[in-house]
């Protein structure tokens, strides 16, 4: 794996350039919008960044500006994983054949959940097919936002949304529980990506650093990055960081590499010494309200096999 | 009599900011202001870290300070401080 | 050096893209248009391109990676047929509206359901509405030297538009016909550099497509407005340097053929206007007066040179190579767009819709034939006998109708 100059502590971020500057319409205390800052702090000037379609596109160019002090270019939700490709394919082609004096630049997309992993699934998936230098961050807040919360296959079983009201038909709100883009990129199908990751906004180094790595690789990267919504999720604007601690405490959320495509050796970032129950963590936000014990008993079994199906070693919270 | 539009850049492609983006200034949304008491602050930076708007400042000789300009006032980094050194003030209750 | 060549519509394209050194092109198979890919990954494997060729993993995704690749700074190509030119409806207008000069090659082709490999030309029709410049070439020749043309016109600082190069699917795209590849000097003179004003460069950064305010929007769609009026002068300048540099003349819109002394003309686009040519010949012989309108440009609308010349005539018939289900009096797109055009012009003549060539069908000299007989006969009464024809299926010319019943007894239609 190629080597990353990585970063050592908090303190030491205040000494790199801020490329996601004050200036943009997002929510107070929007999680994606912190994760922009994070991403493109990391990755610094020589970056150019593709955002399709989605909250981090809209609120962040209304209107005819943005707050990015690097290249950046509007993609459709559908295409950013092709956008990026011909980006990434110009850039080798014109070096290689001197049009332009450039260095290869860091190439990044922030796509969200649903322009990563639902209507944008297929050109990220072709993107790692290929083989092509670029870093995919699918900044995931668990729903269609923009358009005002609405279902995504990244919405977690028994969240409500627009499209997934708790009624008595359908008393645990949303049905299905969550498509899993690590499990589908990374555990062996898409073999030029040579490193994957989970993260969270609530881990800013170790979020950095993952970027870092990614950029580093010779070929694609992804990073399946969890981003708190207060206004999705329906949470006080300042519990933001809080809560996205809670979601790795409860097993909610887990952070893990996948290394040199290495998905049954993952690493693990951050195990909590046991995990909490994830009532404590479905309690925070309105969007799951509506839960009876059963569904909240449903969570928890979901959460348990998954901690086990991954490999994490860690004491369980019984499942009623 | 025909209205007259704005100007609008070739494409919409217009530059890059700088420092901030003065399209979307965002300091008149907020109704609480983060205050930081310099006694208690270890300048440990971690208001700084997690602001989504980057709008804590950081400088050797100054230490925290706030971008009053753009500062929604969400209010996280008062909740991540780890000491408390960060309180959310109403607005109504400044001059400026 | 120019060179003689035999080779079809797709290796002449291939042939023009290889003189204008594109940097990325994007695949994705599809009858008919698949062979110019093959064709541009053959050279670019034995080195006499320098191209990068990124297999898309759609239609939709081939002109998403053409934009990508065009917004940082490379000259870059695409193509389709058929469905995959609609699947890929989504991007076209944010090419064109972000003014990315990319060029795609559309080998047309009838439009599912069912699946039918014949050229129709509704495919590229459908985004007629989006910004983009094309036309229809009507042999290889052509199509290599439209290539070049729009390469020229589409990069034009002042212009800034993507191109489409459209041929008969079949008809160009696969007959062996013979053709000249220029020579490089030729196209170097031609043919500047591609060099954007605005490209993703982290020295000069810029944002790209942000979200705007509704009030921002008139603006931005009134420059693609006008600039398509510029199109037409760049494309009368570029046609006659054409002329100079290369020594093969094109009539910049409109190409008449034996109009001088036609009462009556067809007016169609593309390959099938090679048959026509020959009926026209035999027509004269037995006494109709009856010429060729063949219309180079689709967009930019040909409207100025149409209105000019239609009012040499007294009948139109204008041909359709396709279809638009519920158009205005039973025509197709293009006979639609002409009646739009003269609608207002005084001495207009009397414009009347055929629908022929479907399905990849030839339009053989019998139907030319009709179709003349057809147009006499609206020329005799002095008026339209029936609005929109479509040819072997409603015709009203003498012996239709014994011709339509003994075909009803052989394969009855619903």
């Amino acid at each position: 794996m190629a080597v990353a100059e990585l970063i050592k502590s908090i303190a030491q971020t205040t000494d790199l350039v801020e490329t996601y500057v004050p200036g943009h319409r997002t929510c107070a205390g929007c999680g994606p919008a912190l994760a922009y800052r994070l991403v493109a702090k990391a990755a610094g000037k020589n970056t150019i960044f593709i955002g399709p379609t989605g909250c981090m596109y809209v609120a962040n160019t209304s209107y005819a500006c943005g707050p990015w002090a690097v290249p950046w270019t509007h993609a459709q939700i559908t295409n950013g994983g092709a956008v990026a490709s011909g980006i990434a394919e110009a850039y080798r082609m014109m070096i290689k054949k001197g049009k332009v004096e450039d260095d290869y630049p860091n190439i990044i997309v922030m796509a969200g959940d649903g322009g990563c992993s639902d209507i944008g699934l297929q050109a990220m998936s072709a993107m790692f097919y290929r083989g092509h230098k670029v870093l995919c961050v699918m900044y995931d807040n668990e729903s269609y936002a923009n358009t005002g919360i609405q279902v995504s296959p990244s919405t977690p079983y028994g969240a409500t949304t627009m499209f997934t009201p708790a009624g008595p038909e359908i008393p645990e709100a949303k049905k299905h529980h969550l498509k899993d883009p690590m499990a589908i990129f990374c555990s062996g199908g898409h073999p030029y990506i040579k490193y994957a990751a989970t993260a969270s906004i609530g881990y800013p180094i170790d979020l950095m650093n993952k970027v870092r790595k990614g950029l580093a690789q010779d070929g694609p990267a992804f990073i399946h990055l969890q981003c708190t919504c207060p206004k999705g999720w329906s949470f006080p604007s300042d519990q933001t960081i809080e809560i996205a601690k809670l979601a790795v405490e409860t097993g909610m959320w887990n952070l893990y590499e996948v290394v040199d495509g290495d998905w049954a050796n993952k690493i693990f970032n951050v195990v909590p010494k046991k995990l909490k129950p994830v009532d404590e963590y479905l309690q925070t936000q309105k969007r799951f309200c509506h839960l009876q014990p059963e569904h909240v008993a449903e969570i928890q079994n979901f959460v348990n096999n998954r901690a086990k199906a991954l490999g994490m070693e860690v004491p369980l919270p019984p499942a009623k | 009599m025909a209205k007259v539009y704005k100007q609008v850049p070739f494409a919409a492609i217009v530059p890059s900011p700088q420092t901030e983006n003065e399209g979307m200034i965002t300091g008149n949304w907020r109704f609480l202001r983060p205050v930081v008491d310099k006694e208690q602050c270890t300048e440990c930076k971690t208001c700084y870290i997690y602001c989504p708007d980057a709008c804590v400042n950081y400088s050797k000789d100054e230490g925290i300070s706030f971008n009053l300009k753009y500062c929604k006032g969400c209010g996280v980094c008062s909740n991540v401080c780890p000491v408390g050194a960060v309180s959310r003030v109403p607005e109504l209750d400044f001059d400026d | 050096m120019a060179i003689k060549k035999r080779g079809t519509g797709l290796t002449a394209v291939a042939d023009a893209w290889q003189l204008a050194d594109i940097d990325v092109s994007a695949s994705f198979p599809i009858r008919p248009y698949t062979a110019i890919m093959a064709e541009l990954a053959k050279r670019i494997a034995n080195g006499t391109m320098k191209c990068e060729m990124v297999h898309g993993e759609g239609e939709h995704a081939q002109f998403s990676i053409a934009h990508g690749a065009s917004m940082a700074g490379a000259r870059a190509t695409t193509g389709s047929s058929g469905v995959g030119v609609t699947y890929a409806f989504e991007t076209y207008s944010p090419i064109a509206g972000g003014r990315c000069p990319i060029q795609a090659i559309v080998g047309d082709r009838t439009l599912d359901p069912p699946g039918d490999f014949g050229s129709e030309h509704t495919d590229c029709l459908t985004l007629r509405d989006n910004g983009w410049i094309y036309g229809w070439a009507q042999d290889a020749q052509e199509s290599l030297d439209n290539s070049l043309m729009y390469f020229r016109i589409g990069e034009d600082p002042e212009v800034m538009l993507p191109q489409i190069v459209a041929m008969d699917g079949y008809f160009v795209t696969h007959i062996a016909q013979d053709y000249e590849m220029p020579a490089q000097e030729q196209v170097d003179k031609y043919l500047p550099k591609f060099n954007p004003q605005f490209r993703l460069d982290t020295k000069n950064p810029v944002i790209m497509g942000p979200q705007i305010e509704p009030e921002m929007g008139p603006p931005l769609e009134w420059d693609r407005h006008v600039v398509m009026t510029k199109v037409k002068e760049k494309i009368v300048q570029a046609t006659e340097e054409f002329a100079q540099v290369f020594g093969r003349t094109y009539a910049p819109f409109v190409e008449e053929y034996m109009t001088d002394d036609a009462d009556m003309v067809f007016v169609l686009q593309g390959a099938h206007a090679v048959t026509c040519r020959s009926a026209i010949k035999y027509l004269r012989e037995a006494g109709y007066k009856v010429g060729m309108c063949r219309i180079r440009w689709f967009r930019p609308f040909p409207d100025d040179a149409l209105q000019e010349i239609l009012t040499k005539f007294k009948v139109a018939g204008v041909i359709d190579t396709g279809t638009s289900y519920g158009a205005p009096c039973a025509g197709g797109v293009l006979s639609t767009e002409v009646k739009a055009a003269m609608s207002e012009i005084l001495n207009k003549p009397i414009i009347q819709s055929f629908t022929s060539g479907l399905g990849g069908e030839t339009i053989t000299h019998d139907e030319f034939f009709a179709m003349a007989e057809m147009m006499q006969e609206t020329l005799k009464a002095g008026k339209l006998i029936q609005s929109g024809t479509w040819v072997n299926f409603n015709d009203y010319h003498e012996g239709a109708s014994q011709i339509n019943a003994a075909k009803n007894e052989a394969a009855p239609s619903k």
